[in-house]
């Protein structure tokens, strides 16, 4: 069986992976590196439960090919936002706003949510809508999921110190 | 040749320049699906309705396929741009907005940032949302073999349901699409069940110009109406020349509805699908700016 080697950085670690190519990236995470977070909703990207950030940008996990991701690329998962002041702030307001009913969604929820704010420019409602409109929660009905966010735009940290 | 039975058994070439894509597909040994953003194809192999294939190769970071370029009267659109580019880039924008209006109703950001109009076109599904706009554009696919490349006009790209006019030796380089003319209006509007993440019931796209009390040219096509999405070139016929007024978009309406001949499937009923045809065509009369 063919396997190839990528060197990333997941949330500022340095890792070196070896893997079938076309192995989804979300079981290298979950399987190879034990980078549980980032969940499997329904694996055939309708939820955006798998949603992670490859260079910057959210991808579904678990439609992208691990060999197409390319050497030298910078990921970021759930795990790794905790350790950024903007994924701080978003993990209180979710939290302090109750946004999250059975979590599930949470962790790619909270990815668009950082990738969102990272991205700057105005957010509103329905910029926050539109950014998440990928990822599915079947509990809050997103009220308190958008507020959480328009809270968290609001304590966003100031420019160079989010990631 | 073995036949794989996970993803993980798929062999898959990354070229590094699209010379060495198309020597590998001139090489009936080397040969193999070509995947770009995956969003398709990861999808139906891992549900398991289409086969694996033993050989993939990967082409969407090949530089040669990446890119707009304006060429005067017309847009270079390659086949590895995202749907996130297109909506984004302020040429396919003020271009080609019903392109760009599309590519906004795909999917969701995440769906968007991965999957390709190379591997939209390709895909070749009726329900593609990029195709109307092009057909509308009279756009033109091009698509390369080791020895040359050779230019498709849209309107017959998609020979029939998920078939299309490229050989096994070829693939999608770009998209040549004319630009949107002063003068001339475009829209596009997708129904689906809800706004993101869902495929159409029934969209299209128009391309017009309006002359004095009169419409001068009217381009339209729809799409989740037939095995492709198609251009409604008799009902363009009888537009030109018509007044914008009311009688003409109650009859234009009739005549849409009357035109299609959609399925019942999983996602609408044939019946619905046509009374929707007909009003987005009254639509776009109706909102046409003037």
């Amino acid at each position: 069986m063919q396997t190839i080697k990528r060197s990333w950085t997941i949330n500022g670690t340095h890792y070196e992976v070896e893997t079938a190519p076309l192995r989804r990236l979300l079981d290298v995470l979950r399987e190879d590196l034990r980078l549980t977070g980032t969940k499997e909703g329904c694996g055939e990207g309708e939820c955006g439960a798998c949603t992670v950030m490859v260079d910057g940008e959210p991808v579904l996990a678990c439609l992208l090919a691990a060999g197409q991701v390319p050497d030298g690329a910078q990921l970021t998962t759930v795990e790794g936002l905790e350790h950024t002041p903007g994924g701080r702030v978003l993990q209180e307001a979710y939290a302090e706003l109750g946004a999250a009913q059975c979590g599930f969604c949470i962790p790619g929820m909270i990815v668009s949510s950082y990738a969102l704010l990272q991205r700057g420019g105005t957010v509103d409602a329905a910029a926050i809508r539109e950014a998440h409109a990928g990822n599915i929660c079947r509990c809050t009905g997103y009220k308190k999921i958008v507020a959480a966010i328009e809270l968290a735009a609001e304590r966003w940290p100031t420019a160079g110190t989010g990631k | 040749m073995h036949t794989p039975q996970t993803l993980a058994e798929v062999a898959v070439y990354f070229p590094e320049e699209l010379d060495e894509a198309l020597a590998a597909l001139a090489d009936e040994s080397r040969r193999g699906q070509l995947l770009a953003g995956g969003t398709d194809l990861m999808v139906q192999w891992e549900a398991g309705v289409r086969p694996l294939p033993a050989q993939v190769i990967s082409i969407k970071h090949l530089s040669e396929l990446c890119g707009i370029a304006d060429k005067g009267a017309v847009l270079h659109i390659g086949a590895a741009v995202t749907h996130r580019q297109l909506r984004e880039s302020g040429l396919v924008r003020q271009y080609l907005p019903s392109l760009a209006a599309a590519a906004a109703t795909v999917g969701g950001y995440q769906i968007q940032a991965m999957g390709t109009i190379g591997g939209s076109l390709a895909n070749a599904s009726p329900a593609g949302d990029l195709a109307p706009s092009l057909l509308v554009a009279e756009a033109r696919i091009v698509v390369a073999n080791q020895q040359r490349e050779r230019s498709i006009p849209a309107t017959t790209f998609w020979q029939g349901y998920r078939t299309v006019d490229c050989a096994p030796d070829e693939l999608i380089v770009r998209v040549e699409c004319p630009k949107l003319k002063p003068g001339y209006v475009e829209g596009w509007r997708k129904l689906g069940p809800r706004k993101a993440q869902a495929i159409s019931k029934v969209m299209g796209s128009f391309r017009g110009a309006y002359d004095g009390a009169v419409i001068r040219e009217f381009h339209v096509a729809i799409g989740s109406v037939a095995p492709t999405c198609i251009r409604l070139t008799e009902l363009e016929s009888w537009l030109v020349g018509q007044p914008l007024t009311a009688a003409t978009f109650q009859e234009a309406e009739r005549r849409a509805r009357d035109t299609v001949q959609p399925i019942d499937d999983v996602r609408s009923t044939a019946a619905y699908r046509r009374w929707v045809t007909g009003r987005m065509i009254r639509g776009f009369l109706e909102t046409w700016p003037r």
